[in-house]
């Protein structure tokens, strides 16, 4: 329980209505993406830079913990508040500052939706390459404190390739700007890159340059569809081979066709082993080599292989693949988002890996791969309220995870760590690295105060 | 007198790998510092334990790639690498390669163009440039519009930490946010978070077609327009730069007037189009002896003409300043610059990164660089910019007025170089400050 002084304390600091405290208002504040909970102390929401200074001081004096949050969609229950904390939302942060596209840059606060930066970008023609599936609910915010993905990384590369500064309030209450508004403004040591990725444990953003870039002039939309997951993972190993970076390679095993069919009705052949979804964008006299080099290639293992050509076809596609979460719930009432990824070269293997999990333990699971990237999504399906099947399930996660490592791979590619895969930390790093994690927290916030108990322990 | 136990050196690297004899040891030194000993270790065992020798006897060491700046050791270790450049690893499947610290980047892209790859980073010395030392400074080069700084090269490294342990970090996943990403943020570090002993590269494929395109302008204002017109086409070349009369003959002997050069990496297809698009944009500018050069031998002439003027700059910290404006915003930087330098086309050297909106100046002799600076500096704010480097924020900083922030920064960027170096042992001549 917040005591009365502090809680007048943060209303006066953010006005009354940006405060709550009342057990139904915190509840939805107590969950995230994952199927963890929570109970927060109170939800604080400021709207100006100064006023989280000012809460940061409040929650010091008080020895009171914050928990950073956005949109709360991160898989790694980065966003529970896991011990006596109060959370901050920054989703009343949402002024776009500024749009410069002709110097490539925009400055935003960290509660802008994803895609509602999108949107103003595309007014200009120009866009913000880090999409996150999760792009019409996350905020920038949480996309940087992920260090986000998505289906584009295989040419555009990740989250942290687009911030160019930050503004950060720190958790000793003052305020530092890194970066500034082109790649060369860092001096000393890249702040900026350690903050992106450290899930709100070392600073409180309150605003973001990022780099956006013009709409490639044109694009291409592919599909190719599969007898067995195997062989669409050669087409990838394929396409690389032959030196040609898509922006997108996406795979849906038969299990997530089928779920996202009951969806969307997109048409996709529900006896289909699995489905590849290839893009390639650029310059418009381009194209047509590219796609015929992928065709070719596709082609050889593929029963089917066809090229979007319209709009539309190309809309129904990715509703099919961003819908694709969220799908799986109509089959069993609960799901667990994995989120492995291994040198492409072990992507068969991981392939692999993931079946022999499910029927070693089990369980039922369907693929979603950013395969491009070798980053797979092993989503298993089962119910919450089956205290057996639950520990069956995380078993079979860990399972995914030392898989992963064994294929010198990692234990998260693009959800981060959070609470979720903080118990194997440890065995993806070596002592010496989680000390250098320690040393990097110990600098920031000596007294553990942001985002307290994710990644790692002091 | 020197702390510096030799006899143990010699035991840890064997005898011919340890140098005191002064007149020996000046080739692998540069800068006024004295340390008492040269060591060239062969692998990573013998760099952990040169360490944690330097901690137990209390003795300052730095690190260089195949010369070592001796500030601030004096007394104390200067460690060479250029024993460690071995290419362990080349994984075209994957698009890696592990390679150790010492190998010289220019042998380096070498290997990587026979084997069909791309490795864009492109230091200011490329003669001389370690893949050490290239990761330890990090940085963008006039290519990062297309490819990236330098950072998105390193997808891990095996490094001594300042206390001698050994760390391994990153695997060869291109998406990886495990852990706090301290992959990247050791890049830059400068030797002061520890020694990297191998370095796990990202690497891509070769473009399928490179072509340039050249031109000279009487009057460098018309060159530089010539970049706003590409970039409000729509047309982002790989690079896209200009050098001043002064410079341009040393980057290509006998030109007359501002050298631009348009560097086109990527297709052949839209390669062709685009080179004919920004050729025409050049000769309607004003532009003479405009050329499209396909041929690959005049294509690496051309561009090892501009790394040659990038080097000449750099050659000279102390009479060079550099700043950086929105890209669009050079014409302005450029005629508010001339009302403190004169005719920019006479000044001892002028190069420009178009799409970074990157500006290196030469100064002439006699210029008091803190005070042109300061200029610049706030020319260069007014335009949404700042100069360049650790200068370039403290210069900012003061112009904020805020005092507050610049402590702020630099006690956080001390205290994580505490943490890693509690006794202060590695590379005491990098400055975090200004
Ligand atoms: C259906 C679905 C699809 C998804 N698809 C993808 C995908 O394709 N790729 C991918 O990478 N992820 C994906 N995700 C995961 C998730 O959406 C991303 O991690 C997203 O970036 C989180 O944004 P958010 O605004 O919800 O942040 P939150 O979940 O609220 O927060 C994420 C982290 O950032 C911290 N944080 C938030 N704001 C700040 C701030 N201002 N300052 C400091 N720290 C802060 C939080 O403490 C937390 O640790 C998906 C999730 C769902 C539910
Ligand atoms: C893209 C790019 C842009 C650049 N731009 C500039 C510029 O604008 N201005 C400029 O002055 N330089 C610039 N440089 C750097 C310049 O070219 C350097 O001389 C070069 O990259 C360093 O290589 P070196 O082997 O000569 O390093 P050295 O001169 O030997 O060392 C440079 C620094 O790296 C450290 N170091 C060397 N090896 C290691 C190691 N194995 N482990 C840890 N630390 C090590 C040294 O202690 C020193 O601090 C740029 C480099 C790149 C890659």
């Amino acid at each position: 329980m917040l005591s009365q002084t502090v809680v007048k304390r943060l209303k006066e600091i953010v006005g009354e209505k940006n405060v709550v405290t009342d057990k139904v208002g915190l509840l939805t504040y107590g969950y995230d993406g994952t199927l963890l909970s929570g109970e927060a102390l109170g939800v604080v929401s400021p709207t100006t830079t100064d006023q989280v200074v000012e809460i940061v001081k409040l929650m010091n004096e008080h020895d009171i913990k914050l928990v950073p949050r956005g949109a709360g969609t991160n898989e790694s229950g980065g966003t529970i508040p896991s011990q006596e904390a109060v959370v901050i939302s920054f989703t009343k942060m949402t002024k776009i500052h500024e749009i410069d596209t002709e110097n490539f840059v925009a400055v935003v606060e960290p509660g802008v939706i994803n895609f509602d930066l999108q949107v103003e970008l595309a007014k200009q023609n120009f866009y913000f390459p880090p999409d996150p599936s999760s792009f019409k609910a996350s905020t920038i915010g949480g996309n940087l404190g992920e260090c986000s993905g998505g289906p584009k990384c295989f040419k555009y590369g990740v989250t942290r390739d687009y911030m160019l500064g930050l503004e950060v309030v720190l958790p000793n209450g003052k305020v530092i700007q890194t970066g500034g508004r082109n790649f060369q403004s860092e001096p000393g040591y890249d702040l900026t890159r350690i903050i992106v990725g450290s899930e709100g444990i070392l600073g409180l953003v309150t605003k973001v340059f990022v780099r956006i870039l013009p709409i490639p002039r044109a694009k291409k939309t592919m599909l190719a569809l599969y007898d067995k997951v195997e062989d669409a993972s050669q087409t990838v190993a394929d396409i690389v081979a032959a030196g040609i970076i898509p922006t997108t390679l996406e795979l849906m095993d038969n299990l997530l066709i089928n779920t996202t069919e009951d969806f969307t009705h997109a048409g996709l052949p529900r006896d289909a082993g699995a489905v590849l979804i290839i893009e390639v964008d650029g310059y418009p006299e381009d194209m047509d080599e590219q796609v015929k080099t992928i065709g070719e290639i596709a082609s050889k293992i593929a029963k089917e292989f066809k090229v979007a050509q319209t709009a539309v076809e190309v809309d129904q596609i990715w509703t099919s693949r961003r819908s694709a979460f969220g799908s799986v719930a109509r089959v069993r009432p609960s799901y667990g988002v994995n989120d492995i990824t291994v040198p492409r070269s072990n992507f068969p293997k991981a392939i692999g890996g993931v079946l022999k999990v499910a029927k070693d333990f089990g369980v039922t699971i369907g693929v979603v791969a950013h395969a491009g990237d070798g980053n797979l999504h092993p989503l298993i399906l089962f119910d919450q309220r089956n205290k057996e099947e639950t520990e069956t399930v995380h078993k079979a996660e860990q399972a995914l995870c030392m898989m992963a490592l064994d294929l010198e791979g990692t234990i998260s590619g693009e959800h981060g760590i959070g609470l979720v895969k903080k118990k194997y930390l440890d065995k993806e790093f070596t002592p010496a690295a989680m000390e250098a994690f320690r040393k990097i927290k110990r600098s920031f916030d000596p007294t553990n105060r942001f985002n307290p108990g994710k990644i790692i322990d002091l | 007198m020197s702390n510096v136990n030799i006899s143990k050196l010699k035991e840890i690297v064997g005898e011919a790998n340890v140098i005191d004899s002064s007149s020996e040891m000046t080739k692998y030194l540069k800068g006024s510092g004295k340390p008492a000993v040269v060591v060239l270790p062969g692998k990573t065992s013998e760099v952990s334990s040169i360490v944690k020798l330097a901690n137990e006897q209390n003795v300052k060491l730095a690190v260089g790639g195949a010369v070592v700046n001796t500030q601030g050791i004096t007394g104390g270790i200067a460690m060479v690498m250029s024993r460690m450049n071995q290419i362990v690893e080349m994984d075209k499947l994957n698009l890696v390669a592990i390679v150790e610290p010492g190998l010289l980047h220019k042998d380096f892209i070498l290997k990587v163009a026979e084997t069909g790859l791309n490795f864009p980073p492109e230091p200011y010395e490329v003669e001389t440039s370690s893949i050490g030392g290239c990761f330890s400074i990090g940085d963008s080069d006039s290519k990062s519009f297309e490819y990236g700084p330098t950072r998105t090269f390193l997808l891990g490294f095996e490094m001594v930490l300042p206390t001698g342990e050994i760390l391994e970090i990153g695997n060869k996943c291109i998406k990886n946010v495990s852990g706090l990403d301290f992959i990247h943020f050791a890049v830059g570090s400068q030797g002061t978070f520890g020694i990297f002993t191998k370095l796990l590269v990202k690497l891509l494929p070769q473009p399928e077609a490179k072509k340039a395109v050249i031109g000279t302008f009487a009057s460098l204002h018309k060159a530089n327009a010539t970049f706003n017109t590409l970039i409000k086409r729509n047309v982002h070349p790989t690079r896209m730069n200009l050098i001043n009369a002064s410079f341009a003959k040393i980057a290509k002997p006998g030109t007359e007037g501002q050298l631009v050069i348009i560097d086109l990496q990527g297709f052949k297809e839209s390669g062709k189009n685009i080179a004919n698009e920004v050729a025409s944009v050049l000769t309607l500018a004003g532009g003479l002896d405009v050329k499209i050069i396909e041929d690959a031998v005049e294509y690496d002439e051309v561009i090892n003409g501009w790394l040659k003027v990038r080097a000449e700059l750099n050659a000279k910290p102390e009479r060079t300043v550099e700043f950086v404006v929105g890209p669009m915003k050079m014409p302005q930087a450029l005629a508010q610059l001339e009302a403190l330098t004169g005719d920019l086309g006479a000044y001892p050297g002028v190069i420009v990164e178009g799409l970074l909106g990157y500006v290196g100046l030469a100064l002439p002799e006699g210029t008091e660089k803190l005070a042109f600076a300061t200029k610049v500096n706030k020319l260069a704010m007014s335009l949404g910019g700042n100069v360049k480097g650790l200068l370039g924020h403290k210069l900012k900083a003061e112009v904020y007025n805020d005092a507050e922030m610049w402590k702020q920064t630099t006690s956080l960027l001390n205290e994580l170089r505490q943490q890693f170096d509690p006794k202060g042992i590695l590379s005491p001549g990098v400055s975090l400050e200004a």
